[in-house]
């Protein structure tokens, strides 16, 4: 490693993880008063209760925010620190570091997948369960399901017509709306919830269905 | 069989309020290298049956151990550290209620699990085995709610 003057930069800013479904990516913002410059970043981690803090050599030297630590941390029953510092030219910061991250409790849940089926009054929603990141796409899937046994969905539904808003929560995958207006735009959206200590949620794109026509009162005609 | 003595205490809200203090205490411990529930040979090796057993043991290190060694200047912290500890004395009483019943069966399993909790923390001086204790508190309620759901007791 090339030697540089420790201190002689001010630190990296706002380092966090942001974690969804276990994807876990360390991010921080540039040194104050050096937003712009060749600034370069070195990143290192520790699995809290071992011994020494580890290289991770894809975020040396690297010039951007971020670095991608899910392998590293994809034991989501341990814990970890982070650390990042910057360097230029001859000199370098400090580290400024993390506190400790626990996979299990502060990664976001993803939303669930959503499919619609409609007719005249009513609207079946199916919700698939998220994933756990995987490092390869043929690595075997993990459902998040299978991490938090009591994983819920918070169910939106808006009538587009009469404007208004209902929710419920659910834990099973499927979900019939009854009692619907027939011919009207329903927009749905879902966010997964785990009960426990407060974790950011990542709600569902919103999707919209349109029920269908009356099928009697087009027979009168 | 031995029916699992289950809490029906609302796990939530203590982990609630240890969220609102967590990110201060963890920043006081400043040994990363060692930890106290040392998971992977003791919380993560339990089978279900020693669920109430190794609860009631680690609800007693912390009611009768680190909660009486811990010392806290900050007020907002205090009131917050002795929220949980009333709640953990609750759910503690409860469980002596079940082995009173024979309902909490102490195999060895859990007895050497404990052992090894006591021992980390012993290794440590006191104050700091305390402050690294309550700032592992996280992953025993994760334990706690993830091993005591289903239907109370």
């Amino acid at each position: 490693a090339v030697l540089c003057i420790s201190g002689g930069l001010p630190k990296p800013t706002n380092i966090t993880f942001l974690s969804i479904n276990m994807r876990n990516i360390l991010q921080w913002s540039p040194p104050e008063g050096l937003q712009g410059t060749e600034v370069t970043y070195t990143v290192q981690y520790f699995i809290y209760g071992q011994k020494k803090w580890l290289n991770k050599s894809e975020c040396r030297n690297i010039s951007r925010t971020c670095c991608d630590l899910s392998v590293e941390t994809s034991d989501y029953e341990h814990q970890y620190y982070a650390k990042v510092k910057a360097i230029w030219e001859t000199n370098c910061s400090k580290w400024a570091e993390t506190g400790r991250f626990y996979p299990f409790l502060e990664t976001q849940i993803g939303p669930p997948g959503i499919a619609l089926t409609t007719d005249e009054r009513s609207i079946s929603i199916v919700l698939t369960a998220p994933e756990k990141w995987k490092r390869n796409p043929e690595d075997s899937s993990l459902s998040m399901q299978q991490i938090y046994s009591n994983l819920k969905y918070n169910v939106s539904v808006y009538n587009t017509q009469s404007n208004r808003t209902w929710s419920q929560y659910v834990t099973n995958h499927t979900l019939v709306l009854s009692w619907l207006e027939p011919d009207t735009l329903y927009c749905v959206h879902v966010e997964s919830f785990v009960p426990g200590p407060p974790r950011l949620a990542r709600p569902s794109e919103k999707l919209c269905v349109r029920t269908l026509k009356d099928q009697t009162s087009a027979v009168k005609v | 069989g031995l029916r699992r003595c289950l809490i029906s205490m609302d796990i939530h809200h203590i982990e609630e309020t240890f969220q609102e203090i967590k990110k201060t205490i963890q920043a006081k411990d400043t040994f990363q290298n060692v930890t106290i529930l040392s998971t992977p040979e003791t919380l993560h090796s339990i089978k279900p049956l020693d669920v109430c057993c190794m609860t009631k043991n680690l609800l007693a290190f912390y009611v009768d151990k680190v909660f009486k060694d811990h010392q806290e200047l900050n007020p907002q912290i205090l009131r917050k550290i002795s929220s949980i500890a009333n709640s953990f004395l609750y759910m503690k009483k409860a469980l002596q209620r079940c082995q009173e019943q024979r309902q909490c069966h102490c195999r060895d399993e859990a007895t050497n699990a404990t052992r090894i909790i006591h021992d980390n923390y012993d290794q440590l001086e006191v104050r700091s085995a305390a402050i690294k204790s309550l700032g592992e508190l996280d992953v025993f309620l994760a334990w706690i709610d993830k091993n005591h759901q289903g239907p109370s007791a």
